[in-house]
C-alpha cells in the first residue's frame, strides 16, 4: 500500500475523474451511432406489432393524463389548481428515471448472449436504455403542452429552462442506470430490490403532494434525496413559472454528478468480468 | 504498413474461468456462503500459455478435440474475452465469423438487422449503407430481407450473417466451424469468398474438424490439446498427430 498526503489524495481523486469522465465522453461519442441504433431498437419492439404503433408513445402519456385529470378534477379534489399540470410536471420525469432504471437493470444480462459472442463495448447497453427513455419523455412532453393549453394554464417563458434539469436528470439517471446494471449481472436479487425501491423512492420524492404539504420538521430528511431538487426544477419552470434557486440548481448537478462517478466508475471496473457471469 | 509485419501476435495467453459448481446467484446463498466459509469453485485454464504470430495474408488452421480450446482462443483474439494473463496484438480490422448472427435481433427485419450487426461489429452508419446492397446481393434471400429475421429458415439466416461478416472488408477473417451448416451451393459460395479473401492476402484463422478443408486451404495448423498448441506445423503433420490424438479414444470406445 502506498501512503499518501492529504493533497496527494485529493490530486489523484480529481485525476481519476477527469480521467474517468473524458473517457466516457470519448466512448459514448465514438459508439453513439450503435447507443442510436440500440435505443431505436428498443422503442420499435415496444411498439412493433401494435396497431397504432408509434402513436402510442405520444398516446400513452395522453391517455394517463386524461385519467389523472379526471380523477383529481372530480373524484378526488386537491387543493390545487390544475393539479393535473401540477402533478404531470414532476411524473413525466420520474418515469423517465424509472424505466430507465428498470430497463437498465437488464440491460447486461439479457444481452448477455451478444457479449459472450461479440467484442461490444459493454457500455452501450445502459446508454441505450437512457437513450430510449429520453425519447419517450420528450415525446410526452407534447401531449402535456397540449394539456397546458386545454387547462388554459398559463404557458410560462420559464420553459425554456428545461434543458437545465433535463440535463441534470440524466447525468443523475445515467450514474444510477451504471451501477444497477453492474449489480444484477452479479445478483440477480437486484431487479427485484430495484422495483421495491423505486416505489418506496416515489412516494418519498413529492410528486403527488407538494412539499408544503409535509410538516417542516422532516424537511431535513426530504433534503437528503438527491432527486428532489432536479424533480423540483421541474414543477417551478412548468407549474409556478418560476426559476429555482441556485443553490437548488448546484445541488441537483452535484447529486447528478456524483451519481456518475459512483456509477461509472463501478461499471468500468467490473465491465470485463461481465462475460463471465451473464 | 509493411508486408512481412504479424496482424496477429498473441503473447503468453491464459484464459482462466473460474467453474462455480454453485454460484451465489441471490444474496441469501451469498450470505450462507460467507458464513459457512465455502468455496466452491475450481479455476480452469481454457488456454493455456500460448504464444503464436500469425503473419498477414496466412491462413492458420487451427483444429483439436471438443473442449481443447479453440473457441476461446478465437474469442480471446476477437476481444470478447480479456485473456487472464499475456497480451493479444491485433493489426487491421478483424470479422469473427465465430457465431454467425450473434448480433441479430429476432423481431427486427434483415435490412435493419444488417445495420444494427455492422454497427456492433464497429462500422460506422455510412459504411453499412454502402455496403448494404452487395450484404443483400450476396445473401440472396429475395424479399425475405424486409422481413424480420424469426421468420427466417437457419439457412437464411446464415446467409445473411455471413454476408454481413464477409462484406465489410476485414482484414482478417475468424472462422470457427460455421461453415458445416448451410447447403452445398451457400457452402461452395462461402469457401469462393474465403479463397478470394485469401488472393487479396488477408489473414484467416480457420476452426473446423473437416480434416479436407483444412488441408485445401490452410498453410499451416496448430493442434491444440488441453489448452496448449501440441504442434505448429504443415498441415499434413498437424493431421497426423490429430488422428493419432483421436483414434486411441475410439479403440477405448470398442
Amino acid at each position: 500500500m502506498e501512503s499518501f498526503t492529504i493533497g496527494h489524495e485529493y490530486r489523484y481523486v480529481v485525476r481519476r475523474f477527469l480521467y474517468h469522465m473524458t473517457d466516457l465522453f470519448r466512448d459514448s461519442y465514438r459508439y453513439w451511432e450503435l447507443i442510436w441504433a440500440l435505443a431505436l431498437k428498443e422503442l420499435k419492439i415496444r411498439y412493433k406489432r401494435s396497431v397504432l404503433g408509434f402513436a402510442w408513445a405520444l398516446l400513452n402519456p395522453a391517455l394517463l393524463m386524461l385519467v389523472l385529470t379526471l380523477v383529481f378534477s372530480t373524484i378526488l379534489r386537491f387543493n390545487i389548481p390544475h393539479y393535473a399540470i401540477f402533478l404531470l410536471s414532476v411524473l413525466l420525469p420520474w418515469t423517465f428515471f424509472a424505466q430507465s432504471l428498470s430497463y437498465a437493470v437488464e440491460a447486461i444480462v439479457t444481452n448477455g448472449d451478444l457479449i459472450k459472442k461479440v467484442a461490444v463495448p459493454k457500455l452501450v447497453f445502459p446508454m441505450a436504455a437512457l437513450v430510449s427513455n429520453l425519447i419517450n419523455l420528450l415525446l410526452s412532453l407534447v401531449p402535456l403542452i397540449i394539456l397546458v393549453l386545454l387547462m388554459r394554464h398559463p404557458f410560462y417563458w420559464t420553459w425554456f429552462y428545461l434543458p437545465v434539469p433535463l440535463l441534470a436528470l440524466a447525468i443523475f439517471t445515467l450514474g444510477m442506470t451504471f451501477f444497477f446494471a453492474v449489480a444484477n449481472v452479479f445478483y440477480r436479487d437486484v431487479s427485484h430490490i430495484l422495483q421495491i425501491l423505486l416505489s418506496a423512492w416515489f412516494y418519498l420524492t413529492p410528486i403527488i403532494y407538494p412539499l408544503d404539504a409535509i410538516p417542516a420538521r422532516y424537511h431535513w430528511f426530504f433534503k437528503l434525496n438527491p432527486i428532489i431538487y432536479v424533480i423540483n426544477g421541474f414543477r417551478l419552470a412548468v407549474y409556478y413559472g418560476k426559476l429555482p434557486h441556485a443553490q437548488s440548481i448546484a445541488a441537483s448537478f452535484v447529486c447528478a454528478f456524483i451519481s456518475l462517478i459512483i456509477g461509472y466508475s463501478i461499471f468500468r471496473r467490473y465491465q470485463d468480468t461481465f462475460v463471465f457471469y451473464v | 504498413m509493411s508486408s512481412n509485419a504479424p496482424s496477429i501476435r498473441v503473447e503468453n495467453v491464459t484464459q482462466r474461468f473460474r467453474v462455480i459448481q454453485e454460484r451465489p446467484d441471490t444474496v441469501r446463498e451469498l450470505f450462507s456462503k460467507l458464513f459457512r466459509h465455502q468455496s466452491s469453485y475450481h479455476d480452469f485454464e481454457a488456454v493455456r500459455n500460448i504464444s503464436f504470430d500469425v503473419p498477414a495474408g496466412q491462413m492458420l488452421g487451427i483444429i483439436g478435440r471438443n473442449g481443447s480450446g479453440k473457441s476461446t482462443l478465437l474469442k480471446v483474439i476477437a476481444g470478447v474475452y480479456r485473456p487472464t494473463k499475456g497480451s493479444v496484438r491485433v493489426t487491421g480490422t478483424i470479422a469473427p465469423l465465430i457465431e454467425l448472427g450473434a448480433g441479430f435481433h429476432h423481431e427486427l427485419t434483415g435490412r435493419e438487422n444488417i445495420l444494427l450487426n455492422g454497427l456492433l461489429m464497429g462500422y460506422s452508419k455510412r459504411a453499412m449503407l454502402e455496403r448494404q446492397d452487395r450484404i443483400i446481393e450476396f445473401a440472396d434471400i429475395g424479399d425475405f430481407i424486409d422481413a424480420p429475421v424469426k421468420q427466417y429458415s437457419s439457412g437464411m439466416y446464415m446467409r445473411l450473417a455471413f454476408a454481413v461478416a464477409t462484406e465489410v472488408d476485414p482484414q482478417i477473417l475468424l472462422v470457427d466451424e460455421i461453415l458445416a451448416v448451410g447447403d452445398a451451393g451457400f457452402q461452395e459460395k462461402c469457401f469462393a469468398r474465403i479463397r478470394k479473401f485469401r488472393e487479396s492476402g488477408k489473414t484467416i484463422l480457420f476452426v473446423t474438424h473437416v480434416m479436407g478443408d483444412i488441408r485445401e486451404h490452410c498453410e499451416r495448423v496448430l493442434l491444440l490439446e488441453q489448452g496448449s498448441i501440441v504442434t505448429d506445423a504443415r498441415p499434413e503433420e498437424a493431421i497426423a498427430m490429430y488422428k493419432n490424438l483421436v483414434t486411441p479414444e475410439l479403440v477405448g470406445a470398442d
